[in-house]
């Protein structure tokens, strides 16, 4: 089951410029329309709807959330076998392939090359087969600092 | 739909510029799975009878296979099919990289390509639009700068295979490329892309994959994963060779284990074997007249794998690769990179030419690379126009001043340099070398070894003859990524399917034993050959399924991504299916099996007096007429029976 839009769309576009499948189309100020052929059902869509007239694959109304506010991949090199299937899963192709940091597996390992593109649909941590990959939610204000910090300390 | 596969192909007819989509009913893919298996429903029914290969009715099948972007792992080898303009037979190739869950991403498993366009075109598919564009800027570029340039239009995600200068000009032995050194070599199935006028195709589509259980499918790849992950050290590539002259020296042979042999793909990649198969007398050396006693482990210095290992500065993964066989080298010269020459490449432009300088190797991979041209072939081909020279048969009035004695590095870069543009002699050699010697004539034909005009791979029958049989047996002639004795003991079908011979790993056994036609050797050469058509149903790789049924599980894959629940007997059923299909379009297209067997010198008639493959003749007649009937074909022709056709349900 594919995404569908409501008639409360009022037909800002901001859909259509988000979905990284192209399956949204309509006039201007007119109600939006999900082709269900091509909906990968990502739900970049509900969260950008400012009218929330977007409902999920399930029939659930989406909610708009601020796009600082998207979870975003985290990748851990520990477990990852660099097989590059989130890369192909990425409907924004925001994932790349770092170089290798310890020239002895030289091995390269997948990151968030364009952060601004993510959609934060978890395809990359959903077809991840041997788990590497979480979704994370950005912290909120106070607690970034400490973030910060236990990144560099992992590397 | 969440079964794997996508049910749709796209048809497009490059003379009329027309798309066709086509719905592909759920039978057909339970009949023969995705891949190579759809192609060959496919193209058995809509090539005509002795079509011209390089003519508008032949059709060009890129196709995914069922595992490709489902989450299993060892799944991202795409195909190429079509009638082979090299052999005159079905033809196909493989290649890795990103490619293959390209097509599948468009909404499709196969995209096919019928006629022939007036002008260069490329295909561009993405989710909404599929369109032929013109490529005159593009054509006469070679494969990677193609490449580049149509990355910087469609952007990265964009997945691209082209052909080079060598499928342009119609060279018999050129190849299809993807990923900026990946090629889709055998079959000469370039130059069936090039007579189409077809540059390029570039894929950008973002289509779900639907599967059926992706939990199962997950914990299944786990489990993979940790035999792969499994890597103890190896120490340095002098290990692997001793232990190749070890294995010469012995009376005896062990079967094989292929944890061992992904271990030393993890380490080195493919060209872990440089030194080690020549000594135990796997790599054919001087044009398959010479033995280890030529190539010692002096001279097969210099593809030391370590020293190759040293310019690899970031290792190649293709999609859904755990493993990571591939690399990327730095090097000297007019180019900086390369993709890290492979196994065969290395010994087919090294031992096979006696030529010993690392340096052009690398070069001679890259410029191969670029050109869109079979490596294998390539070297075969200078190889046998080395034996000629030395012959008397070329002089250096034919070669252009181009001296081509044995081991002469730069006659070998010249020459090859030439049949990628095709001068001179270089033009008389582009076909390969069946179709050279015809040219040449003066009884040349003695000094080529082929099996219906492919030149079989860096893999000598004489040592395993289960690759002399597949050589010479299969509907795609002289391969060696269908089978062998090697490759049925690493594959351990016999752990998941019933009625096949037992091989336990290290178990010690006669070497004579190996060179007897037997009941059981038709047996584990009918079981590679069908496990094989599933593999490239499936779009696996062999290398992954090297490490064992129960550890790559592939049956297991296929009932979690299908939700079928099939099995393994039924499986190997399929393969049979697509086996003798494939046969039936040879007969169509009016080949004579029997005339695909490989060249006397490759079957050790008369045997060799010297070296690891010492007094060995395989006894190859026996063997295809045992394999023939074990497929219901008949023994004496090779013809699949009528009754067998109606048993697999083939119209």
């Amino acid at each position: 089951m594919p995404y569908t839009i409501t008639e409360k769309c009022n037909g800002c576009g901001a859909c259509a410029r988000i979905c990284p499948a192209d399956a949204i189309s309509g006039e201007k100020k007119a109600v939006h329309k999900v082709d269900g052929e091509l909906c990968i059902e990502c739900g970049a869509c509900g969260r950008t709807c400012p009218r929330e007239a977007v409902l999920d694959h399930k029939g659930r109304h989406c909610t708009m959330l601020k796009r600082s506010q998207w979870s975003k991949p985290s990748f851990d090199r520990k477990t990852c076998m660099s097989c590059n299937i989130c890369i192909d899963a990425c409907p924004v192709s925001c994932i790349g392939l770092a170089e290798p940091v310890d020239r002895k597996g030289a091995h390269g390992y997948p990151y968030v090359r364009d952060e601004k593109a993510c959609i934060g649909c978890g395809f990359c941590a959903l077809s991840c087969p041997v788990d590497s990959i979480t979704m994370v939610f950005p912290l909120p204000k106070e607690a970034k600092v400490s973030q910060g910090e236990g990144k560099s300390a992992a590397g | 739909m969440n079964r794997g596969y996508m049910g749709k192909i796209l048809m497009v007819d490059l003379s009329k510029g027309e798309f066709l989509e086509e719905k592909v009913p759920d039978e057909v893919y339970e009949k023969y799975l995705s891949g190579l298996g759809l192609a060959a429903y496919i193209l058995y029914q809509r090539i005509p009878a002795n079509a011209d290969p390089l003519g508008p009715d032949n059709i060009l099948a890129f196709v995914s296979g069922l595992l490709t972007g489902t989450g299993s792992l060892f799944s991202g080898r795409w195909m190429v099919a079509g009638k082979s303009p090299l052999t005159g037979t079905w033809g196909d190739a493989n290649c890795g990289g990103s490619f293959s869950p390209a097509i599948k991403r468009c909404g499709y498993d196969g995209i096919f390509f019928r006629g022939i366009s007036e002008k260069p075109v490329y295909l561009y598919v993405s989710n909404r639009k599929i369109e032929l564009k013109d490529a005159s800027s593009l054509w006469g570029k070679d494969a990677i700068e193609t490449e580049e340039l149509l990355q910087e239009e469609y952007g990265p995600n964009a997945r691209i295979a082209v052909i080079g200068p060598a499928g342009e000009k119609l060279s018999l032995i050129s190849g299809i490329c993807n990923d900026k050194g990946r090629i889709a070599a055998r079959s000469g199935l370039g130059s069936v892309m090039g007579s189409k006028r077809l540059k390029a195709v570039v894929l950008d589509g973002k289509k779900r994959i639907g599967i059926h259980d992706r939990i199962e499918v997950h914990k299944l790849s786990k489990m993979c994963n940790r035999w792969v992950q499994f890597q103890p050290p190896l120490g340095p590539s002098i290990v692997p060779a001793l232990l190749g002259t070890l294995l010469r020296i012995l009376p005896t042979a062990m079967a094989q284990d292929g944890l061992i042999y992904k271990m030393i793909l993890r380490q080195w990649g493919t060209g872990g074997l440089n030194q080690m198969s020549p000594e135990w007398g796997d790599s054919p050396i001087k044009n398959w007249k010479g033995s280890s006693k030529d190539w010692p482990l002096k001279k097969s210095k210099s593809a030391d794998p370590d020293l190759i290992k040293k310019t690899e500065f970031v290792k190649y993964h293709c999609y859904s690769c755990p493993l990571g066989c591939g690399g990327k080298c730095s090097m000297t010269g007019k180019y900086t990179e390369t993709h890290k020459p492979e196994y065969e490449s290395v010994l087919a432009l090294g031992g096979l030419c006696m030529n010993e300088d690392t340096d052009s190797l690398f070069y001679l991979n890259e410029i191969l690379n670029r050109a869109g041209m079979d490596t294998i072939s390539a070297g075969a081909t200078v190889a046998f126009a080395m034996e000629c020279y030395e012959k008397g048969i070329l002089t250096r009035e034919h070669t252009g001043g181009i001296d081509l004695t044995w081991g002469n590095t730069s006659g070998v870069i010249e020459l090859v340099e030439k049949m990628i543009r095709r001068e001179g002699i270089g033009d008389i050699l582009a076909d390969g070398s069946k179709l050279a010697a015809e040219r040449i004539g003066k009884g040349a034909h003695e000094f080529t070894v082929h099996a219906g005009g492919q030149e079989p791979a860096m893999h000598d029958g004489r040592q395993d003859p289960g690759f002399a049989l597949h050589y010479s047996v299969e509907p795609t002639p002289g391969r060696h990524t269908i089978g062998s004795q090697l490759y049925y003991e690493m594959f351990q079908l016999w752990k998941r399917v019933k009625g096949i011979p037992k091989k336990w790993p290290f178990e010690i056994y006669p070497k004579n034993r190996k060179y007897k036609a037997s009941k059981d050797q038709a047996l584990e050469t009918a079981a590679c050959s069908k496990y094989m058509n599933v593999i490239n149903g499936s779009g696996l790789c062999m290398f992954g399924c090297f490490l064992g049924i129960t550890r790559t599980p592939t049956f297991d894959w296929l009932n979690a991504v299908t939700g079928w629940n099939k099995t393994p007997e039924e499986y190997m059923e399929i393969g049979e299916r697509i086996q003798t299909i494939k046969q039936a379009f040879n007969i169509r297209q009016g080949v004579d099996p029997r005339k695909n067997k490989l060249s006397p010198r490759g079957l050790g008639t008369p045997p060799q007096a010297e070296g690891a493959n010492k007094n060995r003749t395989v006894p190859i007649d026996k063997m295809m007429a045992d394999y023939w009937e074990l497929f219901g074909w008949d023994p004496a022709t090779g013809r699949p029976r009528d009754e067998t056709l109606a048993r697999l349900g083939i119209h």
